[in-house]
Protein backbone atom coordinates (compact mmCIF):
# COMPACT_ATOMS: atom_id res chain seq x y z
CA UNK A 1 0.00 0.00 0.00
CA UNK A 2 1.15 3.54 -0.69
CA UNK A 3 1.00 6.13 2.09
CA UNK A 4 1.59 9.83 1.37
CA UNK A 5 2.87 12.30 3.97
CA UNK A 6 3.48 16.02 3.69
CA UNK A 7 6.76 17.21 5.14
CA UNK A 8 7.79 20.86 5.31
CA UNK A 9 11.31 22.25 5.48
CA UNK A 10 11.45 25.33 7.71
CA UNK A 11 14.19 27.80 8.63
CA UNK A 12 15.64 31.21 7.93
CA UNK A 13 17.09 32.43 4.62
CA UNK A 14 20.30 30.75 3.49
CA UNK A 15 20.44 27.99 6.09
CA UNK A 16 20.59 25.38 3.32
CA UNK A 17 17.10 23.87 3.23
CA UNK A 18 17.08 23.43 -0.56
CA UNK A 19 20.67 22.13 -0.50
CA UNK A 20 19.72 19.51 2.08
CA UNK A 21 16.79 18.46 -0.09
CA UNK A 22 18.93 18.23 -3.23
CA UNK A 23 21.54 16.22 -1.35
CA UNK A 24 18.81 13.86 -0.12
CA UNK A 25 17.05 13.49 -3.49
CA UNK A 26 19.87 13.70 -6.02
CA UNK A 27 23.02 13.40 -3.89
CA UNK A 28 24.41 16.64 -5.33
CA UNK A 29 25.56 19.97 -3.89
CA UNK A 30 25.89 23.33 -5.63
CA UNK A 31 27.99 26.13 -4.24
CA UNK A 32 26.05 29.02 -5.77
CA UNK A 33 23.15 30.26 -3.66
CA UNK A 34 19.79 30.51 -5.39
CA UNK A 35 17.11 31.56 -2.92
CA UNK A 36 13.80 29.71 -3.07
CA UNK A 37 10.88 31.92 -4.02
CA UNK A 38 7.55 30.81 -2.64
CA UNK A 39 7.75 27.08 -2.46
CA UNK A 40 9.11 24.12 -4.37
CA UNK A 41 7.63 20.68 -3.99
CA UNK A 42 9.57 17.44 -4.35
CA UNK A 43 8.80 13.81 -3.79
CA UNK A 44 10.71 10.78 -2.54
CA UNK A 45 9.43 7.22 -2.30
CA UNK A 46 10.75 5.12 0.55
CA UNK A 47 10.18 1.42 1.21
CA UNK A 48 8.94 0.80 4.73
CA UNK A 49 9.85 -2.33 6.74
CA UNK A 50 6.14 -3.27 6.69
CA UNK A 51 6.34 -3.60 2.90
CA UNK A 52 4.28 -0.43 2.37
CA UNK A 53 5.61 2.48 0.36
CA UNK A 54 5.91 5.93 1.91
CA UNK A 55 5.62 8.81 -0.49
CA UNK A 56 7.27 11.84 1.14
CA UNK A 57 5.86 15.00 -0.42
CA UNK A 58 8.43 17.57 0.69
CA UNK A 59 7.54 21.28 0.63
CA UNK A 60 10.66 23.41 0.62
CA UNK A 61 9.53 26.86 1.72
CA UNK A 62 11.32 30.14 1.12
CA UNK A 63 13.27 31.36 4.14
CA UNK A 64 11.63 33.52 6.78
CA UNK A 65 12.82 35.47 9.82
CA UNK A 66 10.18 33.89 12.06
CA UNK A 67 7.85 30.96 11.44
CA UNK A 68 4.87 33.14 12.41
CA UNK A 69 5.56 35.07 9.20
CA UNK A 70 5.59 31.99 6.95
CA UNK A 71 2.54 31.48 4.76
CA UNK A 72 0.24 29.51 7.08
CA UNK A 73 -1.63 27.83 4.22
CA UNK A 74 1.62 26.17 3.12
CA UNK A 75 1.89 24.51 6.54
CA UNK A 76 -1.65 23.11 6.60
CA UNK A 77 -1.98 19.34 6.66
CA UNK A 78 1.73 18.77 7.40
CA UNK A 79 2.74 15.62 9.20
CA UNK A 80 6.39 16.41 9.63
CA UNK A 81 8.54 19.53 10.01
CA UNK A 82 12.29 19.72 9.55
CA UNK A 83 13.51 22.95 11.11
CA UNK A 84 16.95 23.86 9.79
CA UNK A 85 19.44 26.34 11.24
CA UNK A 86 22.96 27.32 10.21
CA UNK A 87 25.63 26.46 12.83
CA UNK A 88 27.84 29.28 11.51
CA UNK A 89 25.20 32.03 11.95
CA UNK A 90 23.88 32.47 15.51
CA UNK A 91 21.05 34.64 14.20
CA UNK A 92 19.49 31.52 12.69
CA UNK A 93 19.25 29.66 16.05
CA UNK A 94 19.22 32.36 18.75
CA UNK A 95 15.43 32.57 18.66
CA UNK A 96 14.89 28.86 18.20
CA UNK A 97 13.18 28.55 21.59
CA UNK A 98 10.39 30.95 20.55
CA UNK A 99 10.11 29.27 17.17
CA UNK A 100 9.66 25.84 18.73
CA UNK A 101 7.14 27.23 21.21
CA UNK A 102 5.14 28.60 18.29
CA UNK A 103 5.24 25.23 16.54
CA UNK A 104 4.22 23.40 19.73
CA UNK A 105 1.30 25.79 20.15
CA UNK A 106 0.00 25.79 16.58
CA UNK A 107 1.12 22.42 15.22
CA UNK A 108 1.47 20.15 18.21
CA UNK A 109 0.50 17.02 16.23
CA UNK A 110 3.27 17.48 13.71
CA UNK A 111 6.48 15.45 14.11
CA UNK A 112 9.47 17.80 14.35
CA UNK A 113 13.20 17.44 13.80
CA UNK A 114 15.63 20.29 14.45
CA UNK A 115 18.76 20.17 12.30
CA UNK A 116 22.01 22.14 12.39
CA UNK A 117 23.44 22.46 8.88
CA UNK A 118 26.90 23.43 7.54
CA UNK A 119 28.78 21.50 10.22
CA UNK A 120 31.61 21.07 7.69
CA UNK A 121 32.40 24.80 7.88
CA UNK A 122 32.87 25.39 11.57
CA UNK A 123 33.06 23.53 14.81
CA UNK A 124 29.43 23.34 15.85
CA UNK A 125 30.20 23.32 19.60
CA UNK A 126 29.14 26.98 20.01
CA UNK A 127 25.69 26.29 18.60
CA UNK A 128 25.47 22.99 20.45
CA UNK A 129 26.36 24.52 23.84
CA UNK A 130 23.99 27.42 23.29
CA UNK A 131 21.05 25.12 22.47
CA UNK A 132 21.86 22.60 25.20
CA UNK A 133 21.80 25.37 27.79
CA UNK A 134 18.31 26.22 26.59
CA UNK A 135 17.25 22.58 26.72
CA UNK A 136 16.61 22.38 22.98
CA UNK A 137 16.91 18.90 21.49
CA UNK A 138 18.71 18.92 18.15
CA UNK A 139 18.20 15.78 16.04
CA UNK A 140 21.61 16.04 14.36
CA UNK A 141 24.33 18.30 12.99
CA UNK A 142 24.68 17.68 9.28
CA UNK A 143 26.36 18.96 6.13
CA UNK A 144 24.55 19.30 2.82
CA UNK A 145 27.98 19.91 1.28
CA UNK A 146 29.61 16.65 2.34
CA UNK A 147 26.35 14.74 2.72
CA UNK A 148 27.14 13.87 6.35
CA UNK A 149 23.98 12.85 8.23
CA UNK A 150 21.56 14.08 5.53
CA UNK A 151 19.93 10.75 4.60
CA UNK A 152 19.31 9.98 8.27
CA UNK A 153 17.41 13.23 8.78
CA UNK A 154 14.76 12.17 6.28
CA UNK A 155 14.77 8.42 6.93
CA UNK A 156 14.43 8.94 10.71
CA UNK A 157 11.47 11.22 10.11
CA UNK A 158 9.95 8.65 7.74
CA UNK A 159 10.27 5.99 10.47
CA UNK A 160 8.60 8.33 12.97
CA UNK A 161 5.74 9.04 10.55
CA UNK A 162 5.15 5.41 9.64
CA UNK A 163 4.62 4.33 13.28
CA UNK B 1 84.85 -24.29 -86.58
CA UNK B 2 82.41 -22.28 -84.65
CA UNK B 3 83.68 -18.93 -83.77
CA UNK B 4 84.15 -17.93 -80.16
CA UNK B 5 81.61 -15.20 -80.60
CA UNK B 6 78.96 -17.60 -81.96
CA UNK B 7 79.63 -20.05 -79.18
CA UNK B 8 79.06 -17.37 -76.67
CA UNK B 9 75.80 -16.41 -78.41
CA UNK B 10 74.62 -20.02 -78.47
CA UNK B 11 75.41 -20.38 -74.81
CA UNK B 12 73.58 -17.10 -74.07
CA UNK B 13 70.53 -18.33 -76.07
CA UNK B 14 70.48 -21.65 -74.17
CA UNK B 15 70.81 -19.99 -70.77
CA UNK B 16 68.64 -16.87 -71.19
CA UNK B 17 65.91 -17.73 -73.71
CA UNK B 18 63.24 -18.62 -71.07
CA UNK B 19 64.04 -15.61 -68.93
CA UNK B 20 63.70 -13.33 -71.91
CA UNK B 21 60.28 -14.75 -72.72
CA UNK B 22 59.21 -14.27 -69.12
CA UNK B 23 60.67 -10.77 -69.06
CA UNK B 24 58.82 -9.95 -72.26
CA UNK B 25 55.55 -11.26 -70.86
CA UNK B 26 56.07 -9.30 -67.63
CA UNK B 27 56.88 -6.16 -69.60
CA UNK B 28 53.75 -6.56 -71.68
CA UNK B 29 51.66 -7.06 -68.54
CA UNK B 30 53.29 -4.06 -66.90
CA UNK B 31 52.46 -1.99 -69.98
CA UNK B 32 48.79 -3.01 -69.70
CA UNK B 33 48.71 -2.19 -65.96
CA UNK B 34 50.48 1.14 -66.49
CA UNK B 35 48.02 2.01 -69.23
CA UNK B 36 45.07 1.04 -66.99
CA UNK B 37 46.33 3.13 -64.08
CA UNK B 38 47.24 6.12 -66.20
CA UNK B 39 44.04 6.15 -68.19
CA UNK B 40 41.20 7.34 -65.93
CA UNK B 41 38.46 5.67 -67.91
CA UNK B 42 40.10 2.28 -67.80
CA UNK B 43 40.96 2.63 -64.09
CA UNK B 44 37.44 3.72 -63.37
CA UNK B 45 36.07 0.69 -65.17
CA UNK B 46 38.03 -1.57 -62.80
CA UNK B 47 37.75 0.32 -59.51
CA UNK B 48 34.21 1.73 -59.63
CA UNK B 49 32.37 -1.54 -58.98
CA UNK B 50 34.57 -2.18 -55.91
CA UNK B 51 34.05 1.34 -54.54
CA UNK B 52 30.33 1.13 -55.23
CA UNK B 53 30.10 -2.18 -53.39
CA UNK B 54 32.02 -0.80 -50.39
CA UNK B 55 29.93 2.35 -50.42
CA UNK B 56 26.71 0.33 -50.39
CA UNK B 57 28.01 -1.69 -47.44
CA UNK B 58 28.98 1.53 -45.62
CA UNK B 59 25.59 3.14 -46.20
CA UNK B 60 23.82 0.01 -45.03
CA UNK B 61 25.90 -0.05 -41.86
CA UNK B 62 25.57 3.66 -40.95
CA UNK B 63 22.46 3.29 -38.78
CA UNK B 64 24.11 0.49 -36.80
CA UNK B 65 27.65 1.77 -36.49
CA UNK B 66 27.35 5.56 -36.59
CA UNK B 67 23.67 6.03 -35.66
CA UNK B 68 24.07 6.07 -31.86
CA UNK B 69 27.14 8.35 -32.09
CA UNK B 70 25.35 10.80 -34.40
CA UNK B 71 22.22 10.84 -32.21
CA UNK B 72 24.32 11.36 -29.08
CA UNK B 73 26.32 14.18 -30.70
CA UNK B 74 23.15 15.85 -32.00
CA UNK B 75 21.45 15.65 -28.61
CA UNK B 76 24.54 17.10 -26.95
CA UNK B 77 24.82 19.91 -29.50
CA UNK B 78 21.11 20.78 -29.17
CA UNK B 79 21.34 20.72 -25.38
CA UNK B 80 24.43 22.95 -25.42
CA UNK B 81 23.02 25.49 -27.81
CA UNK B 82 19.28 25.49 -27.19
CA UNK B 83 18.91 29.20 -27.91
CA UNK B 84 20.60 28.82 -31.30
CA UNK B 85 18.41 25.83 -32.17
CA UNK B 86 15.26 27.71 -31.17
CA UNK B 87 16.45 30.72 -33.13
CA UNK B 88 16.95 28.57 -36.23
CA UNK B 89 13.69 26.64 -35.86
CA UNK B 90 11.51 29.59 -34.86
CA UNK B 91 10.71 30.88 -38.36
CA UNK B 92 9.98 27.37 -39.64
CA UNK B 93 7.86 26.45 -36.61
CA UNK B 94 6.12 29.82 -36.76
CA UNK B 95 5.08 29.23 -40.38
CA UNK B 96 3.91 25.70 -39.57
CA UNK B 97 1.88 26.84 -36.57
CA UNK B 98 0.39 29.71 -38.58
CA UNK B 99 -0.66 27.32 -41.33
CA UNK B 100 -2.08 24.90 -38.80
CA UNK B 101 -4.07 27.63 -37.02
CA UNK B 102 -5.35 29.00 -40.35
CA UNK B 103 -6.45 25.53 -41.35
CA UNK B 104 -8.16 24.88 -38.03
CA UNK B 105 -9.99 28.23 -38.20
CA UNK B 106 -11.10 27.40 -41.73
CA UNK B 107 -12.47 24.04 -40.58
CA UNK B 108 -14.18 25.68 -37.59
CA UNK B 109 -15.65 28.39 -39.78
CA UNK B 110 -17.00 25.80 -42.24
CA UNK B 111 -18.55 23.79 -39.40
CA UNK B 112 -20.19 26.87 -37.89
CA UNK B 113 -21.46 28.05 -41.27
CA UNK B 114 -22.97 24.65 -41.87
CA UNK B 115 -24.70 24.75 -38.52
CA UNK B 116 -25.94 28.34 -38.98
CA UNK B 117 -27.17 27.66 -42.52
CA UNK B 118 -29.09 24.74 -41.18
CA UNK B 119 -31.28 27.15 -39.21
CA UNK B 120 -34.53 25.32 -39.56
CA UNK B 121 -33.29 21.82 -38.96
CA UNK B 122 -34.54 19.91 -35.93
CA UNK B 123 -31.08 20.04 -34.29
CA UNK B 124 -30.90 23.79 -34.75
CA UNK B 125 -34.34 24.30 -33.25
CA UNK B 126 -33.36 22.09 -30.32
CA UNK B 127 -30.23 24.19 -29.83
CA UNK B 128 -32.22 27.39 -29.87
CA UNK B 129 -34.58 25.99 -27.25
CA UNK B 130 -31.64 24.84 -25.13
CA UNK B 131 -30.07 28.28 -25.38
CA UNK B 132 -33.31 29.92 -24.31
CA UNK B 133 -33.89 27.62 -21.33
CA UNK B 134 -30.31 27.31 -20.06
CA UNK B 135 -29.36 30.95 -20.62
CA UNK B 136 -26.25 29.89 -22.56
CA UNK B 137 -25.67 31.82 -25.80
CA UNK B 138 -26.42 29.89 -28.99
CA UNK B 139 -23.00 30.85 -30.34
CA UNK B 140 -21.40 29.18 -27.28
CA UNK B 141 -23.42 26.05 -27.92
CA UNK B 142 -22.35 26.00 -31.58
CA UNK B 143 -18.70 26.45 -30.57
CA UNK B 144 -19.01 23.67 -28.02
CA UNK B 145 -20.46 21.38 -30.69
CA UNK B 146 -17.58 22.22 -33.04
CA UNK B 147 -14.86 21.47 -30.48
CA UNK B 148 -16.51 19.48 -27.72
CA UNK B 149 -14.96 19.62 -24.25
CA UNK B 150 -13.39 16.45 -22.89
CA UNK B 151 -12.17 15.45 -19.44
CA UNK B 152 -8.47 14.59 -19.55
CA UNK B 153 -7.55 14.31 -15.90
CA UNK B 154 -9.26 14.25 -12.52
CA UNK B 155 -7.37 14.91 -9.29
CA UNK B 156 -8.98 14.35 -5.91
CA UNK B 157 -6.81 16.34 -3.52
CA UNK B 158 -6.86 16.66 0.25
CA UNK B 159 -7.43 20.27 1.26
CA UNK B 160 -4.53 21.99 2.98
CA UNK B 161 -1.93 19.23 2.68
CA UNK B 162 -2.28 18.87 -1.08
CA UNK B 163 -1.91 15.09 -0.75
CA UNK B 164 -3.36 13.31 -3.78
CA UNK B 165 -6.19 11.04 -2.64
CA UNK B 166 -7.05 9.70 -6.07
CA UNK B 167 -6.58 10.29 -9.76
CA UNK B 168 -8.17 9.37 -13.05
CA UNK B 169 -6.26 10.14 -16.19
CA UNK B 170 -6.66 9.53 -19.90
CA UNK B 171 -3.16 10.75 -20.69
CA UNK B 172 0.30 10.23 -19.21
CA UNK B 173 1.57 13.28 -17.33
CA UNK B 174 4.44 14.03 -15.01
CA UNK B 175 4.31 12.96 -11.38
CA UNK B 176 0.71 13.35 -10.20
CA UNK B 177 1.65 13.77 -6.52
CA UNK B 178 3.78 16.78 -7.48
CA UNK B 179 0.99 18.21 -9.65
CA UNK B 180 -1.48 18.03 -6.78
CA UNK B 181 1.10 19.60 -4.44
CA UNK B 182 1.80 22.46 -6.83
CA UNK B 183 -1.90 23.00 -7.58
CA UNK B 184 -2.52 23.28 -3.84
CA UNK B 185 0.38 25.71 -3.43
CA UNK B 186 -0.93 27.89 -6.29
CA UNK B 187 -4.46 27.72 -4.91
CA UNK B 188 -3.24 28.63 -1.39
CA UNK B 189 -1.13 31.47 -2.73
CA UNK B 190 -3.97 32.99 -4.79
CA UNK B 191 -6.48 32.59 -2.00
CA UNK B 192 -4.07 34.23 0.50
CA UNK B 193 -2.80 36.93 -1.83
CA UNK B 194 -6.12 38.47 -2.86
CA UNK B 195 -7.87 39.14 0.39
CA UNK B 196 -11.46 39.32 -0.78
CA UNK B 197 -12.93 37.37 2.08
CA UNK B 198 -13.17 33.61 2.20
CA UNK B 199 -12.95 32.90 -1.54
CA UNK B 200 -11.68 29.97 -3.53
CA UNK B 201 -9.77 29.63 -6.76
CA UNK B 202 -12.16 27.94 -9.19
CA UNK B 203 -10.49 28.03 -12.55
CA UNK B 204 -7.03 27.98 -14.15
CA UNK B 205 -6.65 28.39 -17.90
CA UNK B 206 -3.57 27.53 -19.90
CA UNK B 207 -3.65 27.66 -23.70
CA UNK B 208 -5.84 24.76 -24.85
CA UNK B 209 -6.75 23.47 -21.39
CA UNK B 210 -8.85 24.61 -18.47
CA UNK B 211 -8.50 23.33 -14.93
CA UNK B 212 -11.89 23.34 -13.25
CA UNK B 213 -11.55 23.40 -9.45
CA UNK B 214 -14.46 22.49 -7.21
CA UNK B 215 -14.11 22.74 -3.44
CA UNK B 216 -15.66 20.44 -0.88
CA UNK B 217 -15.21 20.23 2.88
CA UNK B 218 -12.18 17.94 3.24
CA UNK B 219 -10.98 17.81 -0.32
CA UNK B 220 -11.17 19.57 -3.63
CA UNK B 221 -11.41 18.17 -7.14
CA UNK B 222 -9.37 19.52 -10.04
CA UNK B 223 -10.49 18.48 -13.51
CA UNK B 224 -8.34 19.17 -16.56
CA UNK B 225 -10.60 19.86 -19.54
CA UNK B 226 -9.56 20.17 -23.19
CA UNK B 227 -11.71 21.63 -25.97
CA UNK B 228 -14.33 24.31 -25.62
CA UNK B 229 -15.05 24.87 -21.94
CA UNK B 230 -18.50 26.43 -22.10
CA UNK B 231 -20.84 27.51 -19.32
CA UNK B 232 -23.19 24.62 -20.07
CA UNK B 233 -20.33 22.11 -19.81
CA UNK B 234 -19.18 23.78 -16.58
CA UNK B 235 -22.66 23.37 -15.18
CA UNK B 236 -22.83 19.70 -16.22
CA UNK B 237 -19.40 19.08 -14.73
CA UNK B 238 -20.35 20.77 -11.45
CA UNK B 239 -23.39 18.52 -11.15
CA UNK B 240 -21.30 15.45 -11.91
CA UNK B 241 -18.74 16.41 -9.25
CA UNK B 242 -21.49 17.03 -6.68
CA UNK B 243 -22.71 13.50 -7.36
CA UNK B 244 -19.17 12.18 -7.03
CA UNK B 245 -18.67 14.00 -3.75
CA UNK B 246 -21.93 12.63 -2.37
CA UNK B 247 -20.85 9.06 -3.18
CA UNK B 248 -17.24 9.46 -2.11
CA UNK B 249 -17.33 11.74 0.96
CA UNK B 250 -18.41 9.15 3.54
CA UNK B 251 -15.65 6.72 2.57
CA UNK B 252 -12.82 8.89 1.26
CA UNK B 253 -10.91 9.01 4.56
CA UNK B 254 -10.53 5.23 4.80
CA UNK B 255 -10.17 4.33 1.13
CA UNK B 256 -6.67 3.52 -0.09
CA UNK B 257 -5.21 5.47 -3.01
CA UNK B 258 -5.69 2.50 -5.33
CA UNK B 259 -9.33 2.09 -4.29
CA UNK B 260 -10.05 5.77 -4.88
CA UNK B 261 -8.34 5.62 -8.30
CA UNK B 262 -10.49 2.68 -9.29
CA UNK B 263 -13.65 4.43 -8.01
CA UNK B 264 -12.84 7.52 -10.08
CA UNK B 265 -12.11 5.47 -13.17
CA UNK B 266 -15.49 3.71 -12.96
CA UNK B 267 -17.30 6.96 -12.23
CA UNK B 268 -15.84 8.85 -15.18
CA UNK B 269 -16.15 5.94 -17.62
CA UNK B 270 -19.94 6.00 -17.26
Amino acid sequence: MKISKKIVLLGQFGVGKSSLLRRFLENVFETDYKPTLGVQIKKKMLDLPSGDKLSMIIWDLEGFMAIAKARASYLLGSEGFIYVFDVTRPITYENLEQELDFIALKYNNVALQVIGNKCDLENHDIAKNHLEKKGIMVHSYVSAKTGEGVQEVFTDLAKKLSK
Amino acid sequence: MVKEEDKLQMLRDILLVDDRQVANAVNQRLDVITQTIEERAKLSEKVDPIIQEKLDEFVAEIPVTLGPTITKTLKKEIANSQDAVVEALYPIMGKMIKRYVQNEIKVLSETINKKVNNTFSLISLKRKMRARFTGVKESDLILAEANPPAINEVFLIQKGSGILLGNHSTTETVDKDMISGMLTAIKSFVEDAFTGGNQNLENIEYELYTIHIQNFYNFYIAVVVSGNYTRSFESQLENKLFKLSKKLSPSVSHLSREETDSFLEKFFKK
